[in-house]
């Protein structure tokens, strides 16, 4: 499931920031949708990410996740140029090489909470903007908490 | 609808390199092993190379003499793909270990590697994907690893205690041991003792209640945990006497550097972080114990047996977590510590008794410890908005890297920062994960200067000193070719005569030094390796330098081979 933020998209399209070559050379970081993944019944977290024609960006650009664990992320190469993806996975980060009009998968794990990036590590892609974020929420085990009474959080 | 190419499932990274992915097979490292690491030079088994954490070598074929032909044999480049944190947070701040000819060392961004020691080559590698956002006061960084029972052990930036293959590099078992969520994180590098595996906690600037923990080697599992911070019933918990009895469940007091270690004692020598937060002392009046104190833990139960509190109740930021170095004279045995205060102390190690203190810097201003002991505060933030400076800066007089303690000579060899700073109370609620200090802080970025001390910790004699433009920010080594080496915050290598500071050789690596160097021998070949990478906490403890060449090499010198 993929939300959107209509408002930010069209200020990102009235300043010309919404695809290559426009006010700026690339895209902008960070600037795609928010996305939830799906845990299966098999415990395996998934979520599709597709990299848009012309606008060098993941989409989502942002896939939160319920908790650390497996993840399967199957990845769409729209665009008509060749991109890769590092993404991070305990052990060793996992690349995949994404000619134009590709498809494929990444099955990686990470250990939650918190943000990690990946991008394509191809040309400058990642400086003209195809990075991308998987949050995972949920918290430590209590076994690795510490000995005291809960504390106020921002 | 597209006929999307097949790119297949996503390889691991390390296969698009040449990497071999295996090491060879050493010896067991076993608990009977390390006690003698002494004995056998050639390797450095352990963290500071012996339990006592002397970082002191025996071998001699690097020495006075000799020292002047020494040049790079092998440099391994760290490197890096991806996004990472900035100069300010990465820093290459490990110390080597080798075994038999493979060395096990860790770098910044969850890294850890195999590499022959003889050549540099890659041999392994692990990545520890850790989140981007965890919060770290001080780097993206990791001071090394353990390795015993056929593992290498690493405790990671999100707190998770891993133990790796020390073969293959793959994952035995992993153990998650601290809330990111509160801003607990990971930096020591682990001890290995017995059959249980020593790490303690990081975090102290936001507000965590520190503690050290033990685990199975084997399996993974707690076998104890002592917090350094008590809480209400437990001794100490006298010294916490805030009226809403809750500073104690956020009182720092972290373990972020590893314990020294004897074995007949079976004590742990384990240093304790700042107090938190660090400058604003009415939320937590009293001596808040156990903060800024070596604590002696028996090994077996995790008890503390005694302690001995650097600078109670603590208004600078004076962690003491760095190293309680261990020796013997005349049949007695101390452990002494070089405290961020600016103090060096001597302790009687069975018991804690103060044997000596003395000033290791020439500029103190926060207050004055009498050679009773007796601790007098005189500068420090107590009004709001009211800006103090004072010295040593929240840096210290030494910081975490490392003093060396030659048995030849008798001197302890400590690396010493001249920096001041102004801090400015600002008093804030406490939330977790955000950073907790009550004050607003700027470290001097004019007026420094440092220098490696060589001083006598029973008389407080200094009988050197080697002056540096620049506060010295790398650990010292000492070897029984009567040398000692110092890496400077500009990158120059150094080798000083043990006995007068004469400075006898260096090199430039190209970045400043902020790691822990050791040495080995392969096939009869004496080797020093060092880390060099210039970054962490620099804007507190140089922020002079915080525009310097960053880097992410290791260097292995030796002498020619011919």
């Amino acid at each position: 499931m993929t939300t959107t933020s209509g408002d930010r998209a069209a200020e990102l399209a009235d300043a010309g920031l919404d695809g290559q070559n426009k006010i700026a050379l690339g895209r902008l970081l960070g600037t795609g949708n928010v996305g939830y993944a799906e845990e299966g019944s098999d415990g395996v977290m998934r979520a599709e990410i597709r990299i848009p024609e012309d606008e060098l960006r993941y989409e989502p650009g942002i896939i939160i996740f319920p908790h650390g664990g497996d993840i399967e992320l199957t990845f769409y190469n729209d665009d008509k140029n060749t991109h890769c993806a590092v993404i991070p996975s305990n052990g060793d980060s996992k690349f995949i090489w994404l000619v134009n009009h590709s498809k494929g998968t990444a099955k990686i794990h990470l250990d939650g909470p918190g943000t990690y990036y990946y991008s394509s590590a191809s040309g400058n892609d990642e400086g003209r903007g195809l990075t991308g974020a998987l949050v995972m929420g949920g918290e430590v085990p209590d076994h690795a908490k510490q000995d005291r009474p809960p504390q106020p959080r921002p | 609808m597209t006929d999307y190419v097949d790119a297949g499932e996503a390889i691991p990274h390390a296969q698009l390199s040449a990497v071999k992915g295996s090491a060879p097979a050493t010896g067991n490292v076993d608990y009977e092993r390390i006690q003698n690491a002494r004995s056998e030079p050639a390797n450095w088994l352990t963290y500071y190379g012996t339990y006592d954490g002397q970082r002191h070598s025996e071998l001699t074929q690097i020495n006075k003499d000799t020292v002047r032909r020494l040049s790079p044999a092998w440099v391994f480049q760290a490197g890096a793909v991806g996004m990472q944190s900035g100069a300010s947070t990465y820093s290459f701040e490990a110390s080597p270990l080798v075994v038999e000819g493979v060395m096990y060392v860790s770098g910044p961004d969850g890294r850890a590697w195999a590499i022959d020691a003889k050549t540099g080559e890659e041999l392994w590698r692990y990545k520890h994907a850790s989140p981007y956002d965890v919060s770290l006061c001080c780097g993206n960084v990791n001071r090394g690893l353990a390795v015993g029972h056929g593992k290498v052990y690493m405790y990671t930036l999100n707190a998770h205690l891993i133990a790796l293959d020390a073969t293959t590099g793959e994952k035995v078992w992993d153990t998650v041991n601290g809330d990111v969520r509160a801003g607990e994180s990971g930096s020591v590098a682990p001890l290995v003792v017995k059959d249980m595996v020593i790490c303690g906690s990081a975090g102290g600037e936001f507000g965590l209640r520190g503690h050290i923990d033990a685990f199975d080697a084997q399996t993974g599992e707690r076998r104890w945990r002592r917090y350094t911070v008590p809480k209400p019933g437990e001794p100490g918990s006298e010294t916490w006497g805030d009226d809403a009895q809750e500073a104690w469940q956020r009182g720092g007091a972290n373990c972020w550097v590893t314990p020294t270690y004897d074995p007949e004692l079976e004590l742990l020598f384990q240093g304790t972080g700042n107090p938190a937060p660090d400058f604003d002392g009415d939320v937590r009046p009293g001596d808040n114990l156990y903060t800024d104190s070596v604590v002696a833990i028996d090994v077996n139960t995790g008890e503390i047996r005694w302690h001995y509190q650097f600078t109670p109740h603590d208004l600078w930021d004076y962690d003491s977590t760095m190293e309680n170095i261990v020796f013997e004279k005349d049949g007695r045995k101390y452990v002494s510590h070089a405290d961020k205060n600016g103090y060096f102390f001597t302790l009687d190690a069975a018991t804690g008794e103060l044997v000596k203190v003395f000033p290791f810097v020439d500029r103190i201003t926060w207050g004055e410890i009498t050679p009773e002991g007796k601790v007098t505060p005189k500068v420090y933030p107590d009004e709001e908005g009211v800006p103090v400076h004072f010295w040593p800066g929240p840096a210290g007089g030494k910081e975490w890297t490392h003093m060396a303690y030659s048995r030849k000579t008798g001197l302890m060899y400590i690396p010493v920062q001249e920096v001041g700073a102004t801090a400015t109370r600002r008093r804030r609620e406490f939330k977790e994960s955000i950073p907790y200090w009550g004050a607003g802080v700027a470290v001097d970025i004019e007026d420094f200067y440092g220098f490696v001390a060589a001083v006598d910790p029973l008389t407080g004699e200094e009988k050197w000193r080697w002056r540096n433009e620049y506060p010295m920010c790398a650990s010292t080594l000492s070897t029984a070719g009567g040398l000692v080496f110092q890496g400077t915050p500009t990158g120059e290598f150094v080798a000083l005569d043990e006995e007068t500071g004469e400075k006898l050789w260096s090199f430039q690596c190209g970045s400043g030094h902020h790691s822990s160097p050791s040495t080995y021998e392969v096939d009869g070949r004496q080797y020093i390796a060092v880390p060099t990478g210039w970054g962490g906490w620099i804007e507190g403890f140089l922020p002079g330098l915080l525009g310097a060449a960053a880097g992410d090499a290791l260097f292995a010198f030796a002498l020619p081979e011919d």
